[in-house]
């Protein structure tokens, strides 16, 4: 399968943390479900035009997080994300989220207040919809 | 966890118009590394070295674990495949499916189903006489028959010359299964960047028959940011690998290195925040690497 994986040349971001950020988010979602078989590191990575080495890194890593399990001989699956973790991981993405929202807030001067003001504003708008 | 498939040590061959070396490097199994470098840089004396097809002057290369100054035993020769950049004219008269018939006599691991297969996928006619085929028909036997053999080591030097773009997306998706399938090596040296972008994990670069070394390519990718701050021309200047800086308007400074990793801590340590950054190209790092602007 194709993930929905995309590189961002304009991020400062290194490659692999970037690809991890957003497998992470996929898997803890549950928009790529459990037991889906992930494609093999090098079609993965011919897919992103990387190298295997990352892709190796980024499969090592969520599966020290649990969330992958790799079977020798058959491949690479989404493993089973518990309730309790996927609510942390969601708020974790979120948070993430919520902190550059603060940067760009800062960034431009806004006060705390009026940011609040615009969040309020902007979610009563939402629910209007 | 990964042997080391081919191990240069000290390597150094002289050519007519340049010596290439000393070299020193080694491939990992079943990694895809990208020879690269200006014409004339070496890189087809490289390829012939690694293909044992000549010997060099001093240093010693190694196969799957052992150097063989005595010749390179057939055994060993039969898990190597090598497609030049230009062809032998000793099979020319021949036929092709003749010229298929002689391969498999020598490497015994060869494949006629993978060869059919790769012929019906790079549309070559079959039974035509070698000389007969057009340079990208010529190509695509070469390439069909390198990889029929199901080698453990692929050394290809130019192989998307002559190819149409087809033949080349093809090719790549070919050459990406030998490295799944057979857990083959493959050194390939190219002048196209989108071949080193969508094949290499490791670059190999060769300056003038001086060896550079190899890098990662996704860690070559992460060093070079071209990045706009506020204006702190002081800062600027204390950063690590600026290969240039301008201030572009009233409170604000673009400037590219090529160590982003260094930059980025000291910005953080001064607590500033990129505006904007923007990943160099491939083949803008490969140029800073080239012109010796990449810290080690």
């Amino acid at each position: 399968m194709r993930i929905p994986v995309q590189i961002n040349e304009s991020s400062a971001e290194p490659l692999y943390h970037q690809i991890e950020t957003q497998l992470r988010s996929l898997i803890v979602t549950g928009q790529v479900a459990e037991g889906t078989l992930l494609p093999s590191i090098r079609e993965f990575a011919a897919d992103l035009k990387c190298s295997v080495i990352t892709i190796r890194r980024v499969y090592q890593d969520l599966e020290n997080e649990g969330l992958l399990r790799t079977r020798q001989g058959t491949g690479t699956f989404v493993t089973r994300v518990d309730t309790d973790d996927r609510e942390e991981y969601k708020k974790q993405i979120v948070l993430e989220a919520v902190r550059s929202l603060l940067d760009a807030a800062r960034s431009v001067g806004y006060s705390p207040e009026e940011l609040k003001a615009l969040v309020d504003e902007t979610l009563r708008k939402e629910e209007r919809k | 966890m990964e042997n080391t498939v081919v191990e240069w040590r000290g390597v150094v061959k002289r050519r007519e118009r340049m010596t290439l070396g000393p070299v020193d490097i080694e491939l990992r199994e079943n990694h895809v590394t990208a020879l690269i470098g200006r014409n004339g840089s070496g890189k087809s004396t490289l390829m012939k070295l690694a293909a044992g097809l000549i010997y060099p002057d001093a240093g010693e290369i190694s196969w799957f674990g052992s150097a063989y100054p005595d010749g390179i035993p057939a055994e060993v020769r039969t898990r190597m495949s090598y497609v030049p950049e230009n062809f032998a004219t000793e099979e020319d008269g021949i036929k092709m499916d003749a010229a298929a018939e002689f391969r498999s006599f020598w490497y015994p691991s060869w494949d006629w189903q993978r060869y059919e297969e790769l012929l019906r996928k790079f549309e070559v006619p079959g039974g035509k006489r070698l000389d007969k085929l057009s340079k990208g028909q010529r190509r695509k036997f070469e390439i069909a028959a390198a990889l029929a053999v199901r080698p453990k080591l692929l050394l290809l030097d130019e192989p998307s010359s002559g190819l149409d773009p087809f033949a080349w997306k093809t090719m790549l998706e070919e050459i990406r299964r030998c490295v799944e399938e057979d857990r083959a090596t493959v050194l390939l040296s190219t002048h196209i960047v989108e071949e080193v972008r969508r094949m290499a994990d490791y670059l190999l670069l060769l300056d003038g028959g001086r060896s550079l070394g190899i890098r990662e390519k996704d860690a070559l990718l992460d060093a070079g940011r071209e990045v706009w701050i506020e204006d702190d021309e002081e800062l600027v200047r204390e950063l690590p690998g600026v290969t240039e800086w301008a201030r572009e308007s009233e409170g604000m400074i673009r400037f590219v290195t090529t160590d982003y990793a260094g930059a980025a801590a000291l910005l953080g340590e001064a607590g500033v925040r990129p505006i904007r950054a923007r990943a160099l190209e491939l083949d803008e790092m490969m140029e800073h690497w080239m012109e010796g602007r990449l810290s080690s």
